[in-house]
């Protein structure tokens, strides 16, 4: 058997034997099976009448944008460092052996190949939505994730020819810029005129969706077009576009394999900064600051505070380093435009910022560990710092909290002027982001200090989140059973009764989280292999 | 000063540490040796309050997981891991504020210049090097003035210049009365200094070894080899 065969069935094979070896990686598999299961039967039990269903052209759209991220994430990977296709052990072992370097990219691409399909899967989450707005089954979703697959293969190719091609040459990264920008020219011009023409933007939208230069607009488009053709029942159109893929793909790899049989070091360079930051995370360095290129400033320098307060000073000297808003980010800002402009559509609804409050309370459960605060677990000096524990979880848990009170209060008071709420409405819901996210930190360390951060991150994330479900479930029936006897007022008592609950269950979690520092190992990322 | 008994770390099935003692007086180096897998830097992390273990670890009489304890013991963990939008000066600053001293910052410009720093106060902690964020990691755990420290594998990635300021301040520090513990791989750097040592193996300790205890002929690398492959040996026989 060739040695890169075997590389690829004992590698494939020992995951799998890990996956049966280890009950906590076990028992994640079956609940992600189960959660599809129950999803897909979920989506056949829960079938609205066709009526209701959007035009499928709208999947088209979102499955554009969506591709598109991706098309754009691997155009500056490429003009960067490259895409990952090989580990470190590859570059050790495989680059120095006699075995022929077509073969090894082969190797490489099939393996890419497998992680995109991994990358994937939750796409089989989305049966019941894709369901339940656009009418489709499960053989949609599969249909959705083939184009996935084949796009997100095809554009790590990619990402790997314009590393090849640019690294090192200035002009040609700028080539490559302006022709990535020239492929989306007609697409942009099409819909000016569109939009120029119906006056009305999402007639305009329609109309260039159902065109054909969206359709031929490379990857993105083809991806999109694809699906959603085959999902019709267009099999030669549906054919067609995921063939493009399929055929642009394999002649990139030709392209590669002929024209460039020394790539290796055009792939180094990605392998080695991936394999230096799963390094750095394991050795304690959570913090991706530590890996950015950018250059920082350093103008103010210094650090107030005195005893444990100075974590808390020392957080907002980081943040305030990092970006210029300080505690609030780029996607606090794009939280704030994506809440307002989703807030235009909700106008005339009596529960707009309900609803509104809803999406932003299942975000924040898994914002809420980007803090400062629980990251600063992973090192040291939080433990080794000579003040009470939860002197130390207070402060430097402030500036999370700092966060998202000025981030809830500017969220709901211009969602709320946009969707006419009253104000006592307005304040209720920040006061219930605000608890939430508070109950959400308590429900952190609680899962830490019962778990003692010795099992794996994702059993860890997997815990927490059963746990938010189940201590949010009195609070929430409660709010509802209360509020629902009530009339008009009900929303206000039923946010009421759950703002107290959140606050109640948060002092909890952090009671029975007491001396978290002293009775947890200190949490080790664990990286793993591809 | 450092006083463990009877610690048990368990990974799942596995035992790192298993039923260990050991005890450390001020102005006491200890060097504690082993393989790799042997149980040194969970000995080692366990002692610092990083993880949970069974038995008792006390620092001066306290208990290592209070404010008592921690005021007196410094670490140097074996990766250096820095704030990376903290500059050098910052992190000395922090660890002062946080550990509430008072005129600390003659100690931090004497450290900083020792360790060939001073001219990188400036530097964030994601600009520098790896040896140089060892060299800041050790400022730190020193700024406090402890009385006693723990450094695990202080010498991996330092320069030459690095090592022997280390070596030296390892040996004021045990001459002014400090109590080390010091975990490495490279002997020849203790062997000079060293007044106990704890040689591990597969989560025990299986020689404690003072310094009166060897022959004139004998070194600390014999020892070593003694005991880790004179068992292997024996096993194999």
């Amino acid at each position: 058997m060739s040695s890169l065969l075997f590389l690829l069935i004992r590698s494939t094979k020992n995951n799998f034997l890990e996956i049966l070896r280890k009950p906590g990686k076990l028992i994640l598999w079956i609940l992600v099976i189960a959660g599809i299961g129950g999803i897909f039967a979920l989506s056949i039990f829960t079938r609205q009448s066709a009526d209701s269903f959007l035009d499928i052209i709208w999947l088209k759209g979102i499955l554009f944008l969506f591709i598109l991220i991706f098309v754009v994430v691997a155009i500056q990977k490429g003009l960067s460092n490259g895409d990952v296709i090989f580990d470190m052990s590859d570059v050790n072992l495989l680059f120095v052996s006699p075995l022929s370097a077509r073969l090894i990219l082969m190797y490489g691409i099939v393996r890419m190949a497998k992680m995109s399909l991994l990358m994937g899967f939750f796409i089989l989450f989305q049966s019941n939505s894709l369901s339940a707005n656009f009418g489709v089954g499960f053989d949609a979703v599969l249909l959705v994730l083939l184009g996935f697959f084949l796009a997100v293969s095809l554009l790590q190719i990619l990402s790997l020819l314009i590393y090849s091609l640019t690294n090192g040459r200035p002009v040609r990264k700028r080539a490559v810029r302006l022709i990535s920008a020239a492929v989306f020219l007609p697409l942009i011009a099409y819909i000016g005129v569109q939009i120029a023409g119906a006056g009305e933007p999402i007639m305009a939208l329609e109309n260039t969706l159902r065109s054909p230069i969206i359709a031929w607009t490379p990857i993105a488009g083809w991806a999109s077009e694809g699906i959603v053709s085959l999902i019709s029942g267009d099999m030669g159109n549906g054919f067609l576009f995921l063939g493009l893929l399929v055929l642009t793909g394999a002649l990139l790899i030709l392209y590669i394999a002929l024209s460039n049989p020394d790539y290796y070091e055009d792939v180094l360079v990605a392998t080695e900064t991936a394999f230096e930051k799963k390094r750095i995370l394991s050795e304690g360095q959570i913090n991706t600051e530590a890996s950015s290129t950018r250059k920082i400033k350093v103008s103010k320098v210094g650090i107030s505070g005195i005893g444990a307060s100075s974590v808390f000073h020392k957080h907002l000297r980081e943040s305030f380093r990092a970006n210029r808003l300080g505690l609030w980010s780029i996607s606090s800002a794009l939280t704030i435009l994506g809440a307002a402009l989703f807030s235009l559509f909700l106008r005339g609804e009596n529960s707009g910022i309900i609803i509104l409050l809803q999406i932003l309370m299942w975000m924040q459960i898994f914002l809420i560990g980007t803090g400062r605060g629980l990251k600063e677990l992973y090192s040291h000096y939080i433990y080794l710092i000579p003040e009470s524990s939860f002197r130390k979880i207070v402060w430097s848990n402030l500036e999370i909290m700092l966060k998202v009170v000025v981030e809830s209060l500017i969220i709901f008071v211009v969602s709320g002027l946009i969707t006419g709420a009253p104000i006592i409405l307005i304040a209720a819901a920040v006061v219930v982001y605000t608890l939430f996210s508070f109950l959400l930190l308590g429900i952190n360390y609680l899962s830490l200090r019962w778990t003692g951060a010795d099992i794996s991150t994702g059993l860890l994330i997997f815990i927490y989140t059963i746990a938010v479900v189940v201590i949010m479930l009195p609070g929430l029936a409660g709010a509802i059973l209360i509020g629902s006897m009530f009339g008009e007022i009900g929303f206000l008592i039923g946010m009421g009764i759950l703002a107290i609950w959140e606050l109640v269950a948060a002092l909890g979690c952090f009671a029975l989280s007491k001396g978290i520092l002293h009775h947890c190992d200190i949490p080790v990322m664990k990286t793993g292999g591809r | 000063m450092i006083d463990v008994k009877g610690i048990t770390k368990k990974y799942g099935k596995l035992v790192a540490n298993d039923n260990l003692n050991l005890s450390l007086e001020s102005g006491e180096l200890a060097v504690l040796l082993g393989p790799n897998g042997a149980g040194k830097s969970t000995l080692i992390k366990s002692i610092c309050g990083l993880l949970r273990f069974k038995g008792t670890v006390t620092i001066n009489g306290h208990d290592n997981h209070t404010p008592e304890a921690k005021r007196l013991l410094g670490y140097v963990p074996e990766f250096p891991v820095l704030y990376p939008m903290l500059t050098v000066a910052e992190h000395l600053e922090f660890i002062a504020k946080a550990y509430r001293l008072d005129g600390w910052e003659k100690n931090a410009e004497e450290l900083l210049r020792r360790f060939e720093l001073d001219d990188k106060k400036l530097k964030l902690g994601k600009e520098l090097s790896k040896g140089m964020q060892q060299k800041v990691s050790v400022c730190c755990a020193l700024l406090p003035q402890p009385k006693a420290i723990i450094f695990d594998e202080p010498l991996v990635g330092l320069d030459p210049h690095g090592i022997r300021e280390l070596k030296a301040v390892i040996s004021e520090l045990r001459d002014s009365g400090c109590a080390l513990l010091v975990s490495t791989h490279m002997i020849e750097s203790v062997e000079e200094n060293w007044d106990i040592t704890y040689i591990m193996m597969n989560g025990r300790i299986e020689r404690v070894c003072r310094r009166a205890d060897l022959d004139t002929n004998q070194s600390l690398v014999d020892v070593y080899f003694d005991i880790t492959e004179g068992q292997q040996r024996e096993v194999t026989l």
